[in-house]
């Protein structure tokens, strides 16, 4: 520690050494001042008033000048400075208006060589002229700055800040006879020191009070001014107006500011209150200070530069009783830790990132985009090309959209606008799922559909597979044909499977998939399958060989279950099944027809897995003679689930739990369920798909899920024709005993979507009134308005 | 695969935070010029500055959306010590002719002595709350009693962590079975070799949050951490961007086993470590699934992370922050002989993309 802090600067002849150390006054310090030779520092307080020197290790107490039994009220310093030409002369303002200056030379113990009385107020500053030795200004609450001439007894000239108080006052370090002092009410004033009649000068330069100012030690215009708005301001005074030219913006008010020496653009702040904090700012980055000292617990109340040519040390005194001494490698840089990145997934896939320009731009070179205004700031960097400045940090931001073709999230909000959950029998449902996900190229979740057919509709179905099989050949024209060729292709040994592979479309990945599965190619072969396609199916190695166990597992089953099974309850999908239908093989056999019916009205592509699976199982069933129940699956469905939902497909397994109901609710315990269900339709919401995330609620068995749907939603509903409001649930009106919301088209009461013209008031179904609309421009109603609906 | 659509943010310094709303349509970014600035997606998929102001007199560390259903709220953190909540005033007025939105703060968290360093607001089923951390390592957790009253925030909960914090991720589980937990993150770069990550996690029977892990082997610095949207997993996903991107997972051990009452005690793994960007990794970020991971270090590059059905974690995607394609093969080492006809592919695109960019 100490080896590394210990610095040595060579000023011309003279040296500066040091390391970050601190001391423990016995009293808060109010003010510090630095000796010229930059060996000692006074510290000036309410109660304490002592010389320090500074030395290579550490402070040393020089000097007490607070003597006498009895401390009079002139000694409690406000402040205090230390004359920059003569090393014996000390001035100091009190806090009961008494301005006192102090000659070190003096052999007695007490050093105080004169007293003013002449303010009535706080002195809040004292300040030495830079060149002449005698003369010394102050400025006080009470609104007036006096001019002394120490070899006189009283004050030369007083200036009139016209009753407001003064915080600062300034010699300009170049301007012989120019001071600047800063007031309560914002103000900043210029003064020349030989007429004290009026202000040469005077602005506002803060909202609030302007606590402190300093002038830059080289630039002769410039005066920076620290203000209760947290602001540091510089302000270039060279021109006819005083113009703003830097803004800080620190994060409380500041009480002090120092130009840091040999360092053009530097200056050091600190604060009156909350914070302890010593700041040191590049006026060009007004938002992140370039150092931070952070070695004070209390308020810091004074800060001084060591040594008017040296950057590299800063003396610091505090409310927390201690004097520090700050080596400027030792300070914190907030630059450095503040995270330069940000980075956001977005909903589609889509990435935001911002980079500090320098990070993205290093090798490519990239113009600063359009909206870049650092241009000033280039040009101040050719005056001034000594100092290097690392650059006010600009950020690149850039929003890396999927292309729509490409894996985006459209494939989760198709695939929650077309899967169908319920109203129709288990197999359909299946099917239809099975499809959508297979349209989409998602031929995984394609497989599962289709094996969770297999797996729940088809036990029963063994005598009619045969049967249900040889129609939808006959039925569909075109497939069988397909059919056939495919069967040319493959090997004779899996004419079953091959028929599968056809309804799976042409993927060709699909077809290695399923013949691993069916086949049991060993691992190498599920290698092969990953390479080849989108990662999706790297997933469907698990499932696959959970399948392939399956498989296997058929034929023992088979002899261990009894021959006779007979079809449990959970087979039927009960929700959707009118009640009074009696179980039995008739009522089997119509549901194994459903899907035919609507297969050939609708589209081949729908038809084709359906009886292909079909063929699949009846070989099976052919080979083996086995009939499992459902049950014997459910757990192995359930594994399914969760693996889908641990995989991040939670829309899988929730859509099959809706789909599959009763089957396999019972073995997955409600917490699960709940989690799925909520995780669910918190993505739906996302991707704004309320319908679905409806119908999900809905369709959900869990009481916690239901009710989401039943907390503070009411609706109030007017009577359309005696515009009272329909007291009773149903959609006659009490009073006028007529329906309400009547279709303009169709004459039926609407329940549900009910749109209508805000012209003529008539309306109707939506479905029939957007019909209406796309042949005619009138009303359906007759009224011959010409209705608008958008 | 990826287009890259650069956007003039005119932020007059770094940019710290980017962050989108729930529904992907709106954008916030913040930065070191004490601004936020909202963005919002036009038909088109061009991003519009809808509202710029002055949030803070410090920087702006980060920006985070609440959920919509308690409004258009936006909460932000900075150096100055403070946090704020801001809602988006509906109403016309010149600024809505104008496409400019107002923005207008409800509320400012002042208990912090020091820089707060991440704002987060809990998942929705827990309420309307939002976490806090500061670099004096105190962890706060807020919570607005009525939703519709944004500027009552009541503190909850403090929580000591002896670290200064740099970031915390809340679990984002919506499952009963998952006590609210969150994560914290230490970006001290003291010497001492302590563990940067910790883990509370709210004990119904205390009422308090209690440490429940330590992840040990995380001892450098960690910039953020992010854990994975939980989707119905039984178990967590957790990245931490730190010296390097890693992934932990957390499978809570079965409550019957453990004794009731106490906190959840979790199998961690490690599942994968990169330091593929050869730097400090800045930031950590999930898609919506939880199956891909992004991160982004001090390479200025954007790292697509992502596991195959074996839990191997493998690099699926590389993004230059100008959306400049990457030059080489940076996969090496860690790419997978059987993944190699994929890159061929990520190449490609990534080449069409730089071409496809759009200076605006």
């Amino acid at each position: 520690m100490e080896k590394m802090s210990r610095v040595t600067t060579a000023l011309g002849g003279s040296a500066l050494t040091g390391r970050t150390m601190h001391c423990h006054l016995d009293a808060p310090a109010n003010a510090i001042s630095v000796c010229r030779d930059a060996a000692q520092v006074v510290v000036a307080g309410r109660s304490i008033f002592k010389i320090y020197a500074i030395e290579d290790e550490q402070f040393v107490e020089k000097l007490n000048l607070r003597v006498g039994r009895k401390p009079s009220l002139n000694l409690s310093c406000a402040d205090v400075v230390w004359h920059q030409m003569d090393e014996n002369l000390l001035a100091t303002a009190a806090t009961n208006g008494v301005v006192v200056t102090w000659n070190l030379g003096r052999p007695s113990r007490n050093k105080q060589d004169q007293l003013f009385t002449e303010h009535k107020r706080t002195v809040n500053k004292v300040c030495f002229h830079p060149t002449e030795a005698h003369v010394l200004l102050s400025g006080s609450q009470d609104g007036f700055m006096k001019c002394f001439d120490l070899r006189r007894k009283d004050s030369v000239s007083t200036f009139s800040g016209q009753s407001e108080s003064v915080r600062d006052v300034q010699f300009s370090i170049r301007d012989y006879f120019t001071f600047a002092s800063t007031f309560e009410n914002g103000n900043v004033q210029l003064w020349d020191i030989r007429r004290p009649d009026r202000c040469e000068r005077m602005f506002t330069a803060h909202n609030g009070p302007v606590f402190c100012c300093d002038w830059h030690p080289e630039d002769r215009g410039w005066l920076a001014t620290g203000g209760r708005d947290k602001m540091v301001k510089v302000w270039d005074m060279t021109t006819h107006r005083a113009k703003e030219v830097h803004c800080v913006q620190t994060i409380a008010s500041v009480a002090r500011v120092k130009w840091r020496p040999e360092c053009r653009h530097h200056l050091a702040t600190c604060s009156m209150m909350v914070d302890h904090n010593i700041y040191v700012w590049d006026v060009r980055r007004p938002f992140v200070p370039a150092a931070m000292f952070e070695e004070h617990r209390d308020v810091t109340t004074g800060i001084a530069w060591r040594h008017p040519h040296d950057p590299s040390f800063l003396l610091s005194g505090s409310k927390d009783s201690t004097l520090c001494q700050h080596l400027f490698r030792d300070a914190s840089q907030p630059v450095e830790r503040a995270n330069p990145e940000g980075l956001c997934y977005g909903l589609f896939g889509d990435l935001a990132f911002a980079a500090k320009e320098s990070l993205v731009s290093a090798e490519s070179g990239r113009k600063p985009c359009a909206g870049d205004r650092r241009h000033p700031i280039f040009f101040k960097r050719k005056l001034d090309p000594a100092e290097p400045f690392v650059g006010l940090a600009s950020s690149a931001l850039s929003v890396f959209e999927m292309e729509p073709s490409s894996g985006s999230m459209s494939w989760f909000v198709d695939t929650a606008e077309r899967y169908a959950l319920a109203g129709r029998p288990l197999a359909e449902l299946c099917d239809h799922n099975a499809k959508v996900a297979r349209e989409l190229g998602r031929n995984q979740v394609a497989q599962t559909w289709t094996m969770l057919r297999i797996i729940y509709s088809s036990p029963g179905l063994a005598s009619a597979a045969s049967l249900n099989h040889s129609v939808g050949k006959g039925s569909s024209y075109g497939l069988p044909l397909m059919n056939s060729f495919n069967l040319k292709d493959m090997a004779p040994g899996l004419g079953s499977e091959t028929r599968l592979d056809r309804s799976k479309g042409d993927t060709r990945s699909d077809t290695v998939l399923l013949d691993s599965s069916t086949t049991l190619i060993t691992n190498e072969d599920n290698e092969e399958t990953e390479g080849s396609d989108v990662p999706a199916d790297y997933l469907l190695g698990d499932v696959e060989g959970e399948e392939d166990e399956l498989y296997l597992l058929d034929p023992e089953h088979a002899h261990t279950e009894e021959p006779e099974y007979v079809l449990p309850q959970e087979a039927f999908p009960l929700r959707h099944e009118i009640v009074d239908t009696p179980p039995g093989p008739e009522h089997l056999q119509d549901k194994a027809d459903s899907p035919h019916v609507s297969g050939s009205e609708a589209d081949a592509a729908s038809l084709a897995p359906v009886d292909s699976s079909f063929s699949l199982i009846s070989v099976s069933h052919a080979l083996y003679d086995t009939r499992l129940p459902p049950d014997f699956f459910s757990a192995l469905v359930c594994d399914m689930l969760r693996f889908y939902a641990e995989q991040g497909d939670v829309q899988m397994a929730v859509s099959v739990l809706i789909v599959l109901g009763e089957r396999v609710r019972k073995d997955i315990d409600e917490q699960t369920q709940e989690h799925w269900y909520t995780s669910y339709i918190d993505l739906l919401q996302r991707f704004c798909l309320w319908n679905v995330s409806n119908q999900v609620v809905k369709l959900s068995t869990s009481r916690a899920i239901s009710c989401l749907n039943q907390a503070s939603t009411t609706l109030h509903v007017n009577c359309s024709h005696c515009k009272r409001p329909m007291s009773s649930r149903g959609w006659v009106c009490d009073r006028c005993h007529r329906c309400a919301s009547m279709c303009a088209v169709c004459h039926h009461v609407v329940k549900g979507l009910f749109v209508w013209c805000q012209g003529c008031s008539h309306g109707g179904h939506l479905q029939h009134i957007m019909k209406w609309l796309e042949g005619s421009s009138h009303c359906p109603a007759g009224c011959g308005h010409l209705c608008e609906y958008s | 695969m990826f287009v890259a659509r650069h956007i003039p943010a005119d932020h007059k310094d770094l940019i710290h935070d980017v962050s989108f709303d729930f529904h992907g349509r709106r954008m916030a970014t913040c930065s070191s010029d004490q601004s936020v600035k909202v963005w919002d997606k036009s038909e088109s998929g061009d991003w519009h500055c809808t509202a710029s102001w002055k949030t803070h007199s410090g920087s702006v560390w980060r920006v985070t959306w609440a959920h919509p259903e308690f409004g258009q709220v936006l909460a932000s953190c900075s150096f100055d010590r403070t946090a704020a909540v801001w809602e988006e005033i509906v109403g016309e007025s010149n600024d809505k002719l104008r496409g400019q939105s107002h923005w207008v703060k409800r509320t400012t968290l002042v208990d912090s002595r020091t820089s707060v360093t991440d704002v987060k607001f809990a998942p929705k089923h827990m309420g309307l709350m939002l976490a806090t951390c500061s670099a004096d390592g105190i962890v706060r957790i807020y919570e607005a009693p009525d939703v519709m009253n944004l500027s009552q925030w009541s503190l909850q909960h403090e929580i000591s962590c002896k670290l200064s914090c740099s970031c915390i991720s809340w679990n984002p589980s919506s499952s009963r079975a998952h006590s609210p937990m969150i994560a914290v993150g230490s970006d001290d770069s003291s010497p001492n070799a302590m563990a940067k990550v910790q883990i509370f996690e709210y004990n119904e029977n205390t009422r308090k949050y209690a440490k429940a892990e330590t992840l040990m082997t995380v001892t450098d610095p960690v910039h953020d951490i992010a854990f994975a949207p939980n989707l119905g997993r039984s178990f967590h996903i957790l990245a931490i961007a730190t010296k390097d991107v890693r992934i932990f997972t957390l499978k809570p051990v079965r409550k019957e086993l453990t004794s009731s009452g106490g906190p959840t005690k979790f199998e961690i793994h490690i599942v994968a470590q990169f330091d593929n960007h050869n730097s400090q990794v800045w930031r950590v970020s999930w898609n919506i699934t939880g199956t891909v991971l992004a991160s982004s270090g001090d390479d200025g590059c954007v790292r697509l992370w992502k596991a195959n059905y074996m839990d191997n974690w493998k690099c699926t995607g590389i993004l230059k922050g100008n959306g400049s394609p990457v030059n080489g093969n940076s996969q090496q080492g860690n790419s997978n002989p059987s993944l190699g006809s994929n890159i061929p592919n990520l190449q490609n695109s990534l080449n069409g993309s730089s071409s496809g960019r759009k200076h605006s």
